[in-house]
């Protein structure tokens, strides 16, 4: 059986770099010029050295990062959303009428997730013990990702945006027609945007947003891209639509409530 | 040739080295030396280790003992040592090691001594060069005192070749 030729190699370039080391070293003692060069290369060395272990930490601190990035994330839309009730608000008291709503936003992570049926659902780490409530909407900034159902203290049950039972009240563009927006039942991130009156024009590429009708989902979270059209019964345009945000690839999310969803659904008992 | 009529060619020859450092220094372009060869024709009985520290110490015992940097010699010659097992390999087969015989240019032919000789004259020249410029020298006085080295140097070093590894059935 041949010999492990490993240690001796080992043993030879662990030799040749402690010789050569103490020749450097030796030059860089008694040689002002190669003192610099040798200096300069050794900085050189020791800066990739580092850049190299700071980027391999990096890459192992990127979940937290996302985790704070997403946290983040969801300050800043509630910081948004109170600034655009404010405004609302200003708007409106120069008409006296008074309105307090407004929407809650609670960070949440995706525990688990379904795909492959017509009724696809998502479980979310956060219960009522940390404030999410039933019908509340799921939101990332890139568009709708579900409803909540149920809830427990510490986790709750979602229908997710590919499912037929959801539907969310969509505009096209800022000011344009509004419709419903459901899951085309097939493609991964495809949806349709129904019951567009005929009357509004729009353009392949406009953007689709949240209406704000619904109570669920605040307004202008942008929601996908419209695509071609059809007519449908000769009194709507069936509009389909690529959502910006793959429902598929989720994680982190942020939950929206609305804060007069009760007193609004009392009226409308 | 006994082991110690090697010893005694090869510090020979390193007074030689020794004279050529101290006394043949013409033109900044031209740097004699045929420590390489001397490191290149240590038996190959000796190992790499042991054969890298007697290049270590022959190098420092030129540098302290001439004009040059300290170090200088020490650190182009280490590598010649470090490289020569895998080059004689290369240049010669690798049935010398195992019938653990030196070679000579009468049993494995002039051109291919003269090819080892190059390979290892190569190597150190570069390294001192390079080391002895320190990134100050421009590019173009580094490539003419390397080839310039490297021809002057390949040239004194067929003879000492000769001298250190002279062919036993000769």
């Amino acid at each position: 059986m041949p010999r492990p030729k490993l240690f001796p190699k080992l043993l030879n370039l662990a030799v040749f770099i402690a010789l050569e080391a103490a020749a450097l070293g030796m030059l860089a003692r008694y040689a002002p010029l190669q003192r610099v060069w040798v200096s300069r290369a050794a900085h050189g060395f020791m800066g990739s050295i580092w850049g190299g272990s700071q980027q391999v930490r990096e890459y192992f601190g990127l979940k937290k990062r996302n985790k704070l990035l997403a946290q983040e994330n969801t300050l800043l839309l509630q910081e948004l959303e109170r600034s655009r009730e404010l405004l609302r608000q200003a708007r409106l008291d120069t008409m006296a009428f008074p309105r307090q709503p407004g929407f809650r936003m609670i960070h949440a992570e995706v525990l688990q997730m379904s795909h492959n049926s017509q009724h696809n659902y998502l479980i979310l780490n956060k219960g009522y013990e940390d404030g999410i409530q039933e019908k509340s909407g799921i939101i990332t900034p890139l568009g709708v990702v579900g409803i909540v159902e149920a809830i427990s203290a510490h986790t709750c049950y979602a229908f997710g945006f590919r499912n037929r039972d959801v539907s969310i009240s969509a505009r096209i563009g800022r000011e344009g027609g509004t419709g419903i927006l459901v899951w085309d039942g097939h493609s991964r991130s495809g949806a349709l945007l129904k019951e567009i009156p005929l009357q509004y024009k729009y353009q392949p590429g406009d953007t689709v947003y949240t209406s704000g009708h619904s109570l669920l989902f605040p307004p202008d979270i942008p929601l996908g891209i419209t695509g071609k059209a059809r007519v449908v019964n000769g009194a709507t345009n069936e509009i389909s639509v690529q959502l910006l945000q793959d429902p598929t690839s989720v994680r982190y999310v942020t939950v929206v409530h609305n804060n007069s969803f009760d007193e609004i659904e009392e009226f409308q008992l | 040739m006994r082991k110690s009529q090697f010893w005694f060619v090869y510090l020979l020859l390193l007074t030689g080295q020794l004279l050529l450092s101290n006394y043949c220094c013409f033109t900044p372009y031209l740097m004699l030396s045929i420590l390489p060869v001397m490191v290149l024709c240590i038996p190959i009985r000796v190992g790499t280790p042991l054969a890298m520290l007697i290049a270590m110490a022959t190098g420092l015992t030129v540098d302290w003992l001439s004009d040059g940097l300290p170090g200088l010699n020490a650190l182009a010659l280490v590598p010649v040592a470090y490289a020569r097992n895998g080059l004689i390999g290369l240049v010669f087969g690798r049935d010398l090691f195992a019938r653990k015989e030196d070679f000579s240019s009468r049993k494995n032919g002039i051109s291919n001594v003269a090819l080892a000789i190059f390979l290892v004259q190569a190597l150190y020249t570069a390294i001192y060069v390079w080391a002895d410029a320190a990134g100050m020298r421009p590019f173009w006085f580094n490539a003419a005192r390397f080839f310039v080295s490297l021809a002057a140097g390949f040239l004194v070093s067929l003879p000492a070749s000769e001298a250190l590894a002279p062919d036993s059935r000769r």
